[in-house]
């Protein structure tokens, strides 16, 4: 049963990790896509196309840096333009930086926060607002766990995630009259590149910190993002989800 | 429909006012000129010109009188 059939989807940072499996998933549950990505690719164009034609379902890559709202506000011009709609936005996009608290400098943090919750915010105003004419619509946010149990060395990355999961609270009280959900996913250690960035010793330690001992795969966030858009989960809003093994 | 027309349809939509009250009509004049209803509005505005409003010029949008010097930065010529 494809849970998606028909519906758009705009994902942000869909070139690679959990943003890719996220196109996979929502390819394969019959979701359109508007594929993000910050600068162009012929190679993953090219992989587009074919989970497109796989799945028999549309697939747009767009590109712009997720800083620069010019730039995004020309995208989602395109998208209106098109006359095309957006039923589901997941934010996904983001960097983490890892240092100590007492060595993150100024622009670090700046950094942190621009790319993983100013520029959510700001995508997030304009396709509400297009949402909001259809009175429906699906927000999903990927914060992390560390947003909610912190981390050492990671303290601008899990703030900058707190933020994400405090504004989709917020918004989801906002726009929950106008039939739009908000959710948000917060994944634990999850097998990408990002996750390779840490510290072997770390990552050996927290993943024997999870109750079923071992990393997620960027699949079981994505499958997660597919529950909390399908209508299976039409009485859900303002949640976060942990997709982290059990972290403990 | 006439730009002018459209636009005044937006207004008399929402907020259920005679034409004639339009063009001294402010933010905060009638009870449906809340946030919500400015929100309502500039959705409504939108979607009549198919534009989409800066954030700077959807907080700038304080009455009918703005909201037309607004719409000009976005070539719409009423």
């Amino acid at each position: 049963m494809r849970l998606l059939d028909g519906k758009n989807v705009f994902i942000t940072g869909a070139s690679k990790g959990i943003g890719w499996a996220l196109a996979q998933a929502f390819a394969e549950n019959g979701a359109n896509i508007f594929a993000h990505s910050r600068s162009e690719d012929s190679q993953w164009q090219e992989a587009l196309e074919c989970l497109a034609k796989k799945n028999g379902v549309t697939i747009w890559p767009c590109y712009f840096d997720m800083t620069d709202y010019a730039a995004m506000k020309k995208a989602l011009n395109s998208i209106k333009a098109n006359n095309s709609s957006v039923d589901i936005l997941i934010n996904n996009a983001g960097v983490m930086t890892n240092a100590l608290f007492q060595m993150t400098t100024d622009e670090m943090l700046r950094q942190q926060f621009e790319v993983n919750f100013f520029s959510i915010f700001m995508l997030t105003q304009y396709i509400s607002r297009l949402m909001t004419k259809k009175n429906s619509g699906s927000i999903i946010n990927i914060s992390s766990v560390v947003a909610i149990e912190g981390s050492a060395g990671q303290s601008a990355y899990s703030a900058a995630k707190a933020a994400v999961i405090a504004f989709s609270k917020s918004i989801a009280a906002e726009l929950g009259e106008k039939n739009i959900r908000v959710n948000c996913i917060a994944p634990g250690i999850i097998d990408t590149t990002l996750l390779h960035s840490l510290p072997v010793q770390r990552l050996e330690k927290t993943k024997n910190k999870t109750l079923l001992k071992r990393y997620g795969l960027p699949a079981e966030v994505a499958s997660t993002a597919v529950f909390l858009a399908s209508e299976l989960a039409a009485y859900i809003t303002g949640q976060v989800i942990r997709v982290d093994g059990g972290l403990k | 429909m006439e730009s002018i027309a459209l636009y005044n349809k937006a207004f008399l939509d929402i907020f259920m006012l005679a034409e004639k009250d339009l063009v001294t009509l402010k933010y905060h004049d009638v009870p449906e000129w809340d946030s919500v209803g400015h929100m309502m509005l500039i959705t409504a505005i939108e979607e009549a010109f198919d534009i989409m409003f800066d954030t700077e010029d959807i907080i700038g949008f304080s009455s009918w009188a703005k909201g037309k010097l607004i719409l000009a930065k976005y070539d719409v010529v009423l």
